[in-house]
């Protein structure tokens, strides 16, 4: 719509309301937070603090114009580009989830039909639809440890190498199953086992060329039980090394540090 | 790549601009993503016209980066480049109505192209919302060039935010009203602009034929 082409119209200043109220009565009826202004109130500053302030006002304005569907706790003033990462992790969750249940649910009536359980069907996924964790916080939660985990070299190796067809159970790591109950201990511990048997797909180390695990915590690393061939507990003890100084390589395409 | 250059029309911008962005097209992890969306952002509040032009770019820029690496740090850098512009708009306003104009033209076409699963970016409602809310004061109204901004956004995305948050849409058409009845030195055309964009509104975002004959046919007179 631009300007030029409209017609101009003349307008008198009889056409305006006769009777309207006084200049003092101009300004916005109510605020921003929907209440209605006393006259002689101030406009509420939109420069001042403009990210801190939004935020605050629509947990005041929530009670009566947010949607149900959104009422949501807000943690804390995040930056535009994390708020978006993050609704975009749990739309994608939520997708997980319908497809999860849906394939519980089909494993669980294919399994009634024969008594050989399909391929996909084991007792990772048997979870029955009651059991499956649903809090979308901690959903998320685990999703970002997973995606710490799978965006490594070691991972993008291990998957080229070895079908998921050929997988062998206790030998090749398999992803934690975001969606079973358990403890947060219980969690944790999966997940940093899974870590640690991912580390078998290392690149080799050469001189100068870094390792792309992420930061290991002194915690993780010494929970590492020696193995046998002691080859896991080499590798972790050479990275601990690394992991310190830069970023690993492989993090910074996606976990560029924020400027600002 | 002369048919990248036509495609976003890329010959406007300066020598240096025009090979980043090409670049960036071409293959957006040859390049510092952080500096492309500076200067996206950059160029954006300098000239309102390379805007649309800017949201194509970001969208295609996205869309090659998901594609190929699985990654968001372009999305992420805009986001956080806009994010700094939109915290000091009022010293921007202050400094020069034109830029300020831009910045809520660049806000505003970021929000109705960048979609994530094909919903408006959540985060951008509010400070959409600010904006809009800015360009109603007594000051902005009084300026031929903030009105055509606010009519011109609420005809781009308006449907899209109401939809997100009915609320702040009625609190904002509650402002707008009482600009057009109350606002003294309001130009003749900006109050045309506003009486459109309330019919406009009014109609279900669209515009009524005869409104539509009203405002935009020439009548004989």
């Amino acid at each position: 719509m631009s300007s030029n082409s409209q017609k101009r119209r003349q307008i008198t200043g009889g056409d305006l309301r006769k009777n309207a109220p006084s200049p003092s009565h101009y300004g916005r009826k109510r605020g921003s937070d929907g209440q209605l202004r006393s006259q002689g109130d101030p406009q509420p500053s939109l420069g001042a603090k403009g990210e801190h302030r939004h935020t605050d006002n629509r947990s005041e304005r929530q009670a009566s114009f947010t949607t149900p569907e959104t009422v949501r706790p807000l943690s804390r003033c995040k930056d535009w580009g994390s708020e978006v990462e993050e609704s975009e992790m749990r739309m994608s969750v939520n997708r997980d989830m319908q497809r999860y249940r849906r394939r519980i649910l089909t494993a669980e009536f294919s399994s009634r039909e024969r008594k050989v359980s399909s391929g996909s069907c084991d007792s990772r996924d048997s979870a029955s639809p009651t059991e499956l964790e649903t809090d979308e916080n901690v959903l998320l939660r685990r999703q970002k440890q997973i995606n710490y985990g799978k965006n490594t070299l070691a991972y993008d190796r291990y998957i080229k190498e070895v079908p998921k067809h050929l997988r062998q159970s206790g030998v090749h790591p398999r992803t934690p199953n975001k969606f079973r109950k358990y403890s947060r201990r219980s969690w944790d511990q999966q997940i940093k086992m899974w870590k640690v048997k991912l580390h078998t797909w290392d690149p080799p180390a050469q001189d100068g060329d870094l390792q792309a695990i992420e930061q290991i915590d002194l915690g993780e690393v010494m929970d590492i039980e020696l193995d046998p061939d002691g080859e896991t507990c080499k590798t972790s003890a050479g990275d601990e090394m690394d992991c310190f100084s830069v970023t690993p390589r492989k993090m910074k395409k996606t976990e560029e540090l924020p400027q600002v | 790549m002369d048919s990248v250059c036509v495609e976003y029309k890329l010959q406007t911008l300066d020598a240096g601009a025009q090979n980043l962005l090409k670049a960036a097209l071409k293959d957006p992890r040859a390049v510092d993503l952080e500096k492309v969306a500076t200067a996206i952002v950059d160029l954006s509040l300098k000239d309102s016209s390379f805007c649309k032009e800017a949201g194509r770019i970001c969208y295609a820029l996205i869309q090659e980066e998901a594609k190929d690496a699985n990654s968001t740090v372009f999305r992420r850098n805009l986001l956080t480049r806009l994010q700094q512009e939109f915290t000091v708009r009022k010293e921007t306003r202050k400094r020069s109505v034109s830029q300020w104009v831009c910045l809520v033209n660049f806000i505003c076409t970021i929000f109705d192209y960048l979609k994530v699963n094909n919903q408006p970016m959540a985060a951008l409602v509010q400070p959409v919302y600010d904006c809009l809310f800015r360009l109603v004061q007594p000051d902005a109204l009084t300026n031929e060039e903030e009105v055509d901004c606010l009519a011109m956004q609420l005809h781009r995305i308006g449907e899209q935010l109401e939809r997100a948050e009915a609320g702040r849409m009625d609190e904002l058409f509650y402002a707008l009203r009482d600009g057009f009845l109350l606002q003294e030195r309001l130009s003749s055309m900006a109050r045309l602009l506003l009486l459109e964009v309330l019919e406009f509104r009014a109609g279900g975002w669209k515009l009524s034929d005869t409104a539509q004959q009203y405002y935009y046919s020439e009548v004989a007179n």
